[in-house]
């Protein structure tokens, strides 16, 4: 298992290499710099060379790639153009806002999803399997900053439940936290509960129409068992698969999410980021973030082997 | 049964309901009783790129710094020069010299006392690091020639001086002595205003509080523009950024904020009978403008720009722009202000004649050439005005192609001398600065908006910065207008208005160019 950890972990290196080094070449191609920002409308082209020159832009790629990389093997991200703070603070400092919300939406997709697609498989072609399967296939065909201003509008305006935006620390209010992170990670999980309900639903049938579920059932093992242990232990390989794939794509979704729900996260600081062309932070902050992701796919491949106990003796 | 009815006392409470409320009427807002503590939020879209007030001149900060830092000179209601934290100023009969006699006891956040020593440094602090530093250019020297006093030596006599002086733009306000070394951004926020610096979490809110020892300057009876008595009745504000226009919306709704620095106009007409909600309209907000790339075909030459000026239709434009809120002014200022140049050049405005523009159009040889609009989504009013642009110069048969990118691409795609043909702009701050703050943008040495630059056009913008008062002055900038009008060079589409929008328990909130949320207190 440790051999197995250390060469997943060294395989992320290359992979990393290439996130970061595609990010520069697009961010190359990208017309426009931070320098209109910084410089003002205003700007003469004297000005704005000016500044390109202080912040190094007027450098060859090859230039700026090596230098950014060399910072790298030492740990550092480099300096903001504009939060006037390195790229590690301004990264860090809002990782636990992206983290709690992906984190809390992963939970809920997974938890009502599995449940939505183990209810679907158990009544198979009943009135609850047509209903959890359309409640799925809404919630996926949902469009999340439309979703998220209907939850503001229902739950924050007109039922006045909850708010309508912003974070709260968790370490600050406890409660506050819980309650700024509801209506958010909510309609984060909506989309891929659909996912993760069709995928159980799916993998459950196929288990559960196995000649050792028919043997259990015979034996007169309670239903409940029959589902849980020998079902749904057995269907969870490609459910993990499915978690693991929506972790990264819920990572990603946040960014709209923490946009309509005004949270500070990592994804709103890369979007500001790009429209500004704040480069270190657009480059920091990708290689932070697929790291996050990289480490995940690391806990799900994991995790088939505790599933699966063929992946222990393999690895 | 005779019923006796004793009128005396319903008439006494009568007259008394009668003389409160008679009073009530005639008293001004100010004398209203205000309600001391309290927190409010207010509400922007972006984060403010700095709260270094002299080094940026974005709105966002904007909004917050004005509540923060003072200058020595500001803009009153009426856009004139009036002190704020200098007493007044001595202009020598030559020009050269400028003398600031300082108010007194006015505090800085930090607990210390403003001196010369603090206002010199912060206008050294300026050459090199303000937004507009080269407002100082005619600056030779700073000195102090008292405690409280400064004293500016010209290079050459400049009449508009002060007028540039006291912009807002990237305003030259007055910071600790102990800042003036700092670069850009890292100064400690310190300043003189009736609130003080809390804490600043990008892309979430800044919080400002209550300065107790803020100095106020009785020689007002209230705010007056960037200047005037400056009351500070709340205890603290919080300035929250939420970048989604709805969600902007929805919390003004749900009372968790009490003012939006601006609200989409359709969400303005849904909420207009809300008795909880009231709108506050800031008319003179923005020029719409069209500015043509004077330097590639077709657009360099003048009778094509002359067909696109008369083919247009400004109100068209201007209401899908705006989403309503707009007034048709063909002026380059607002009307009824000082340098107002009346009706000069009227008639090429909102004319919408497709015959004369395709007859100018033969006139100028156009064989249907590319015809790249440039505008961007991050301003929506840029985008909704170029594609309305580019609808009506299709009808009179211009081949109109649109590129519509992101704002910082649009911004480096104009200062290409190619590639372009017309490119649409808001322009904010420079209208309300006045003909020199709005005329810089188009003459030399800047490079003009419209890429080429027009000798007389310099030569007009020079007399205006030379004109040694205001009616030598105005007469320039009649010139000015003219001259717009015969080289077509940029379009002015309209005035676009900036729709804001309070909770009914905020009072004394008065539309402006910065949210001031001094003189502001919440009811109940």
């Amino acid at each position: 298992m440790i051999r197995f950890l250390i060469y997943r972990l060294l395989s992320a290196i290359p992979v990393l290499f290439v996130v970061s080094l595609v990010t520069f070449l697009i961010m190359w191609l990208v017309p426009g710099d931070i320098t209109a920002e910084i410089g003002g409308i205003d700007a003469s082209a004297a000005d704005l060379q000016a500044i390109r020159e202080r912040l190094g832009l007027d450098r060859p790629l090859w230039e700026r790639a090596i230098n950014w990389y060399g910072d790298l093997l030492q740990g550092d991200l480099g300096y903001s153009y504009l939060l006037n703070r390195s790229v590690t603070d301004a990264v860090l400092e809002r990782l636990p806002v992206t983290l709690s919300l992906a984190g809390i939406s992963l939970l809920l997709a997974t938890v009502i999803g599995m449940l939505l697609g183990i209810l679907a498989s158990v009544r198979h072609n009943t009135w609850l399997d047509q209903s959890a399967m359309i409640t799925a296939l809404v919630g996926l065909s949902i469009p999340d900053f439309w979703f998220g201003i209907v939850m503001i509008i229902f739950f924050g305006v007109w039922l006045g439940w909850l708010p309508t935006g912003g974070f709260v620390p968790l370490s600050e209010d406890p409660v506050g936290w819980a309650r700024s992170m509801v209506l958010p990670a909510f309609t984060l999980a909506i989309t891929q509960m659909g996912v993760i309900a069709r995928m159980t639903r799916s993998s459950m049938l196929d288990v559960l129409s196995q000649d050792y579920i028919r043997t259990a059932r015979a034996k007169g093992m309670p239903a409940r068992t029959v589902i849980f242990r020998h079902g749904l232990r057995n269907a969870m390989i490609p459910i993990v698969t499915v978690v693991g794939v929506i972790s990264g794509v819920l990572l990603s979704g946040a960014v709209v999410i923490e946009t309509v729900f005004s949270l500070p996260g990592v994804g709103r600081l890369i979007i500001g980021a790009i429209q500004r062309r704040d480069f270190p932070i657009i480059q920091g902050g990708l290689l932070i973030t697929a790291c996050v992701f990289v480490f995940v796919n690391i806990l799900v491949d994991l995790a088939y082997a505790w599933f699966d106990p063929r992946g222990r003796d393999d690895g | 049964m005779k019923m006796h009815i004793n009128l005396v006392p319903p008439l006494r409470v009568l007259g008394v309901v009668g003389i409160f409320a008679l009073a009530s009427a005639i008293l001004p807002a100010p004398l209203q009783a205000q309600v001391e503590g309290g927190e409010i939020v207010v509400v922007q879209g972006s984060n403010p790129p700095s709260l270094d007030a002299m080094s940026t001149s974005s709105q966002a900060s904007r909004n917050i710094n004005m509540n923060i830092y003072e200058t020595l000179y500001g803009f009153s209601e009426d856009v004139v020069p009036i002190p704020i934290l200098a007493e007044d100023v001595v202009i020598s009969d030559d020009g050269m010299t400028y003398v600031f006699p300082l108010r007194q006891g006015v505090m800085f956040h930090n607990g210390k006392e403003m001196t010369a020593r603090d206002v010199k440094a912060s206008l050294e602090r300026y050459r090199v690091v303000g937004a507009t530093g080269n407002l100082l250019t005619p600056v030779a020297d700073i000195e102090i020639t008292g405690d409280y006093e400064v004293t500016l030596h010209m290079v050459e006599p400049t009449p508009t001086f002060l007028e540039a002086f006291s912009s807002p733009r990237a305003p030259a306000v007055i910071i600790p002595e102990e800042d003036g070394g700092t670069a850009a951004g890292e100064n400690s926020f310190v300043g003189t205003g009736p609130y003080k610096f809390v804490e600043y979490i990008p892309d979430s809110h800044v919080t400002l509080e209550k300065f107790a020892d803020y100095s106020t300057d009785m020689r007002h009876d209230g705010p007056d523009g960037f200047g005037g008595k400056k009351t500070a009745f709340l205890d603290k504000v919080t300035f929250r950024i939420i970048p989604e226009p709805g969600a902007q919306v929805a919390a003004l709704e749900a009372g968790e904020v009490h003012i939006l620095e601006q609200i989409p106009m359709p969400a303005a007409r849904r909420l207009e009978s809300d008795p909880n909600i009231e709108l506050h309209e800031n008319l003179q907000w923005a020029f719409t403008t069209f500015i043509f790339n004077t330097n590639v075909p077709p657009t360099d030459n003048v009778k094509f720009r002359e067909a696109v000026q008369v083919a247009l239709n400004m109100e068209e434009i201007m209401a899908i722009s705006s989403e309503g809120l707009f007034s048709l002014n063909h002026r380059w200022q607002y009307p009824e202000t000082t340098y107002d140049p009346g009706d000069i050049g009227a008639e090429f405005y909102n004319q919408a004649d497709a015959d004369r523009a395709k007859a100018l159009l033969e006139e100028a040889g156009y064989n249907g050439e590319e015809f790249v609009i440039l505008t961007d989504s991050t301003i929506p009013q840029h985008g909704r005005a170029g594609v309305v642009i580019g609808e009506q110069l299709k009808a009179i048969g211009i081949n109109t192609v649109i590129n519509q990118v992101d704002w910082p691409t649009a911004l480096n795609l104009r200062m290409q001398d190619e590639g372009w043909n017309g490119w649409t702009l808001q322009m904010g701050i420079e209208p309300y600065l006045g003909p020199v703050g709005l005329i810089a943008t188009l003459a030399s040495p800047a490079r003009p908006h419209f890429v080429k630059p027009d000798p007389e056009l310099d030569a007009l913008y020079l007399e205006l910065t030379k004109g040694a008062t205001v009616e030598e002055r105005q007469e320039t900038f009649k010139k000015i207008q003219a001259h717009l009008y015969e080289m077509f060079a940029i379009v002015k589409v309209g005035d676009s208005g900036l729709m804001q929008a309070t909770r009914s328990n905020v009072e004394g909130f008065v539309p402006f160019r910065f949210p001031r949320v001094y003189d502001v207190w919440l009811e109940g």
